[in-house]
């Protein structure tokens, strides 16, 4: 992370990821409010709206394609590009960086084994509990990260993560005397006739993503989003401007913390496991949702959908990449993601914008056209997590 | 392979959007699958197989017994893959000798593994992989590592009534009844070596004051307990314990503040570097307690870098040390030593006693199967359950039988008592057998805690 | 009272580990800017490379403190090429993100890549120090001894303290290093190369690391892959605590972690297994306190 820049006067440039392209926008009629941005051209549009739908088919047709070892592990990318999402909300749009959501997200996981595994309550009920309990932890945290900022407050983020495996296998306690709870594969059985229990699991994961990252999208879209975008930029000037400093960044905390946390207890569902046997566990997983939110693009929607897609499908094909010399994997995996981020910068989904800015540079030809202003009026077809494009109006 | 024939566009569609899902369509897996019940064992045993989710009973198709294990392959614990080449040497010996023969067929061994390192959840995604949810994938999983992560995978394995033998770890828990389709290796138990640290005491220095410096888990607990409750009734006491981060390579503050309890007597449930780091600060400190390591330190490695520091420890192990030269002729070490360098040539390193350790576990294994009734999981289990004296297999001490019984599904429950005899460095330092076999058969049950076994 | 002076002389040897490595951390982001999340393997690299030219079973036979010499020559072109060829192409995208990413992956590849070369066993190394211990003598009448090792780590960190704030404040290079950190761009357009103050820092910083690897395996029984992964936890702790500013105060900082981990393991029973939550706990607070570390100078902010 780069010092502040120590008011040279230079400009600032939004060091992760930009607003809405605040570009030569068309003059307003009075009275009327102008467009945030040209309007999208034409092929361009279409093209966002086949894909759109192609994904949302896609999506609801895949479960019953897959066999139920795919599906899972497309229900972990799912519940990944959640935390992913989170952390997306504090980092990528509020610019407070975390390395500690995997806390939260354990906090989330243990929430809803220890309510199913010692009280017997039902896997759907306990993700609103797990949700509203690492909600709380999260703002718990935001508190401090008023005062400790930049590379501290990654540093404390870490050792919460640090922390959080230690604490949990001293007080809980499962079966065998070890420090990891399995709720029976009873548990999570389908709710719905006629769909197999993977698939109830992989829909229950698709649903509660697509909401999340609607919920997301509306949030950036609106003041908060824009509260949060000018805390991460020029945080002093957006306190003199009337932004809640203290508001936007624990709200963001406890926010963004809820989101790990409704990952952590999906992921009891899909891997029927909390575990803190492992020291360091949680210090991975936070790092791969930082991973996933940077390769799939930070401060976009579907961003962390991508990049969460991508990370696993990574970690799964670098595996035994070189026979014999398991070893390597890791290696491999780090050398990818070195890789990805030398060539895309922005991510894939930073990536993607810009050739698709430039396609439409190209055969959108002359002046802007008349019709509707804002690109979200393209039709959402909201089965498609993240919606059919990406960040902002 | 798709169900049927699809739209080439569809096709793209979905190349693009999936995540380099492997190629099998969701029918493929549903041939063949086994989901009746499992009806009445045969010869009444008392293992329950109503409610088994794959047929126990149903024989071995084919003439390969398919073996699946998960243990750390790499990261910081890889060495535990060394288990594997133990046993992995052993089954490639008796294939080329023919294969193993039960009944009236005779099968070869077939192995598959994946890489857990050490993660309980990456345990359970790798088995329920091999294994498959109807139980097809393999016969049996063999020589999991790791207490965690056979807890993880007790319950899948033991809905499907699929066995989990030979886990390697000396965790009391492979006697709950409520699982018996696992079982244990002959490792012994955690809480029989306090019993024969408390023996030892007993004849040394029966009003020892004893510290203990243990692990912060079910690992360390299990020492703990054990040994409190082999010491009731005696003069000697604990008078202090010390629990270490799980994981830790240094434990100096640990072992000052155990120093300076006035103990005179020491044990060390140190595991990986923390135990030979205990030796070495000890020894720095002038604590010169009477001193028992952990079973799992007993290693070349392990016992090598604390060097001079650990010299005169005790410890307990029912197997030939390949390092101990009285062994250099005995012909079942020469075996061992030749079925590794026939089989498993590459750098590992024979003395390592782990290597060892897997080969014993293959043997007794190959020893079961033939003993076994029929080619099924069901009396495979039973063998298992009803093993009689089995001895001078694989590196087994002479004098050492495994027998386990319905109520004692223990196989590690004789113990050659030994101290360590430094000589000097490079020197082939090694445990010195001392007296003569201590046998606990049976007892495993009584000398334990019960929350340590159902906990 | 004797076995509080002895936990806290522990603590200090531990203390003094931590600050070792929170030194190379402060020093490449004083020099670039960045937090160098693989530093801790690095370290593991280098110290491998040491014992691979000391052992004398395996390895080429050279005395310890060649071999730490040598090492730190190859971890400083080294890391001098990593700038250069891994973070200098991300960085200047400007994304700082991006550059934690590339530090990711190499604290992954280098971890995975030296477990490779040099196997998964533990290892020894040999000490560059006299075997031994010295006696003080505490109010108590009973000796306590600290090791003649302590004594050398300590003197060998106060010298590197020293030498690198001579470097940083007193010396024309020292001056080009922090224009640079400080602002790359007027440095440049003052003549100054700014590539070559990058690479060079991040060059000390891996020769730093390599020193305190080195040294820190020394003082174990035994080292393997591990070594770094729980001190880099309590380094960046030790370096948060310390405020990034400041070289002396990255030791002091470790030592004060060292030092409460010790006193808790001996102290508070109620906290057995989960010691680090004070070191831990510590750093919050005084960051809370005082957001810039113990010894971080105030930064200010324009808009």
């Amino acid at each position: 992370m780069s010092m502040p820049s120590d008011g040279t006067g230079a400009t600032v440039e939004p060091a992760l990821g930009t607003l809405p392209e605040t570009a030569a926008a068309p003059a307003a009629a009075p009275g009327e409010r102008p467009p945030l941005r040209p309007p999208l051209p034409r092929p361009v549009l279409i093209a966002r709206v086949v894909i759109g739908v192609a994904l949302s088919v896609v999506a609801l047709y895949a479960p019953f394609y897959f066999t139920p070892e795919n599906n899972r592990i497309i229900s972990q990318a799912l519940y990944l590009s959640i935390a992913a999402m989170g952390l997306n909300l504090l980092t990528g749009f509020t610019g407070q960086v975390s390395i500690g959501h995997g806390a939260f997200f354990g906090v989330g996981a243990f929430t809803t084994a220890i309510l199913m595994v010692d009280h017997g309550w039902t896997f759907e009920a306990t993700i609103p509990v797990a949700a509203v309990l690492s909600g709380l932890v999260g703002m718990l945290v935001g508190f401090p990260a008023l005062r400790v900022r930049g590379l501290q407050l990654a540093l404390v983020t870490l050792a919460l993560a640090v922390l959080f495996p230690r604490l949990a296998s001293k007080y809980v306690e499962g079966a065998g005397g070890v420090a990891l709870l399995r709720p029976r594969r009873s548990e999570f059985a389908s709710l719905i006739d006629g769909l197999d229990d993977d698939q109830w699991a992989y829909f229950v994961c698709l649903v509660i993503a697509v909401v999340l990252f609607v919920l997301a999208w509306n949030l950036v879209r609106g003041r908060m989003g824009r509260a949060m975008v000018a805390v991460r930029d020029q945080e002093i000037a957006a306190t003199t401007v009337g932004v809640n400093l203290a508001g936007t960044k624990v709200g963001t905390f406890a926010l963004s913390a809820a989101y790990a946390g409704v990952a952590g207890s999906l992921s009891v569902m899909i891997d029927r496991i909390a575990d803190a046997t492992n020291p360091i566990l949680y210090l991975q997983r936070s790092i791969e949702f930082l991973v996933a939110m940077v390769i799939g693009g930070a401060a976009t929607i579907l961003g962390p959908a991508v990049g969460a897609f991508l990370l696993v499908w990574l970690r799964r094909n670098t595996e035994d990449l070189i026979e014999g010399k398991e070893i390597l994997a890791p290696a491999i995996f780090g050398a990818a993601l070195i890789a990805i981020v030398y060539v895309l910068p922005e991510g894939v989904v930073g990536g993607v914008r810009r050739l698709l800015a430039r396609l439409g540079r190209r055969s959108s030809g002359s002046a802007a056209r008349p019709g509707p202003a804002s690109a979200s009026d393209v039709p959402d077809d909201s089965n498609n997590p993240g919606g059919s494009h990406d960040e902002g109006t | 392979m798709m169900r049927g024939p699809r739209p080439r566009w569809l096709a793209a569609l979905l190349a693009l959007a999936l995540v380099g899902a492997a190629c099998s369509s969701r029918d493929d897996d549903d041939d063949g699958a086994q989901t009746e019940t499992g009806g009445e064992a045969a010869g009444g045993a008392s293992i329950d197989t109503e409610n088994c989710a794959s047929d126990p009973t149903q024989e071995i198709e084919g003439d390969v017994i398919r073996l699946a294990s998960s243990y750390p392959q790499s990261g910081l614990t890889a060495a535990f893959s060394e288990i594997a080449r133990g046993w992995e040497a052993y089954f490639e010996k008796v294939n080329a000798e023919g294969g193993v023969d039960i009944g009236d067929r005779t099968f070869t061994f077939e192995f598959v593994d994946m890489d857990d390192q050490y993660n309980p959840s990456e345990t359970a995604q790798n088995v329920e992989e091999m294994v498959g949810q109807d139980g097809e994938g393999a016969f049996a999983a063999f020589s999991v590592v790791g207490t965690a992560n056979n807890i993880a995978i007790r319950d899948f394995l033991g809905d499907l009534c699929v066995p989990d033998v030979f886990a390697a770890t000396g965790s009391p828990a492979w006697g709950n009844p409520d699982y018996p389709w696992l079982i244990g290796s002959t490792l012994a138990p955690y809480t029989l070596e306090g019993q024969m640290f408390a023996q030892l005491l007993e004849d040394q220095m029966p009003d020892a004051k004893v510290a203990m410096l243990v692990q912060d888990d079910d690992f360390g607990r299990a020492y703990e307990e054990g040994f409190a409750q082999a010491i009731e009734g005696t003069d000697i006491e604990v008078v202090a314990t010390e629990r270490y981060p799980t994981g830790a390579s240094e434990v100096s503050a640990q072992i000052t503040s155990l120093a300076a309890s006035g103990a005179d007597a020491f044990f060390n449930g140190g595991t990986l570097l923390a135990c030979p780091d205990a030796l070495t600060k000890a020894a720095a400190a002038n604590w010169q307690p009477i001193t028992w390591v952990s079973g799992t330190c007993i290693s070349k490695t392990l016992m090598g870098l604390a060097g001079a520091a650990a010299n005169d420890v005790y410890s307990a192990s029912n197997l030939k040390d390949p390092l101990n030269p009285d062994w250099d002729s005995d012909p079942a070490m020469q075996e061992y030593l030749d079925t590794i360098q026939q089989y498993r040539p590459d750098d590992f390193d024979p003395e390592n006693a782990i290597v060892g350790y897997g080969y014993t576990q293959a043997a007794v294994f190959v020893e079961a199967l033939e003993a076994a009734e029929a080619p099924t999981r069901l009396a495979l289990m039973e063998s298992l359950h009803n093993l009689d004296g089995i001895s001078d297999v694989g590196l087994l001490l002479p004098g050492v039988s495994i027998t386990t019984s319905e109520d004692d599904p223990y196989m590690g429950e004789s113990l050659m008592l030994a101290q360590y005899e430094f000589t000097g460095e490079g020197q082939r330092n090694h445990f010195v057998p001392q007296g003569d076999l201590v046998d606990f058969e049976g007892q495993t049950q009584d000398l334990t805690p019960e929350d340590l076994i159902t906990g | 009272m004797q076995l509080f002076v002895e936990q806290v002389i522990n603590g200090i040897g531990n203390g003094l580990v931590y600050g070792s490595v929170a030194l190379a951390l402060v020093i490449i982001f004083r020099t670039t800017g960045i937090l160098n999340f693989a530093q801790g393997e690095m370290a593991l690299f280098s110290t491998y490379i040491t014992w691979k030219l000391a052992s004398e079973s395996d390895g080429f036979g050279l005395p310890i403190v060649a071999a730490i010499g040598v090492s730190m020559a190859i971890a400083f072109v080294a890391g001098a090429v990593i700038e250069r060829v891994l973070i200098r192409p991300v960085e200047q995208a400007r994304s700082p993100l991006n550059v934690v990413i590339v530090t990711l992956g190499l604290f992954l590849g280098l971890n995975s890549v030296a477990q490779l070369i040099f196997g998964t066993d533990p290892q020894l190394m040999p000490s560059p120090f006299p075997e031994g211990n010295v006696e003080l003598f505490s109010s108590g009448g009973d000796a306590v001894v600290v090791s003649k090792d302590t004594i050398g780590l300590i003197a060998v960190l106060v010298a590197e303290c020293i030498l690198l704030w001579l470097l940083l404040q007193r010396t024309n290079l020292g001056l080009k290093l922090r224009a640079v950190a400080s602002n790359p761009d007027s440095a440049r357009l003052q003549g100054i190369r700014a590539g070559t103050m990058l690479m060079l820092g991040w060059g000390m910083a891996a020769a730093i690391g390599a020193l305190a690897g080195s040294l820190v395996a020394s003082q174990r029984t035994g080292f393997d892959g591990s070594l770094m992964q729980i001190i880099i936890v309590y380094a960046f702790a030790a370096a948060a605590l310390g405020g990034f500013d400041s070289l002396i105060g990255a030791v002091v900082a470790g030592l004060i972690v060292g030092i409460a981990d010790a006193l808790t393991v001996q102290y508070v029973d109620a906290l057995e297994g989960i010691e680090v939550i004070v070191p831990l706990g510590l750093i919050l607070v005084v960051l809370v306190i005082l957001p810039n570390g113990l010894f971080g100078r105030r930064t200010v902010e324009r808009v």
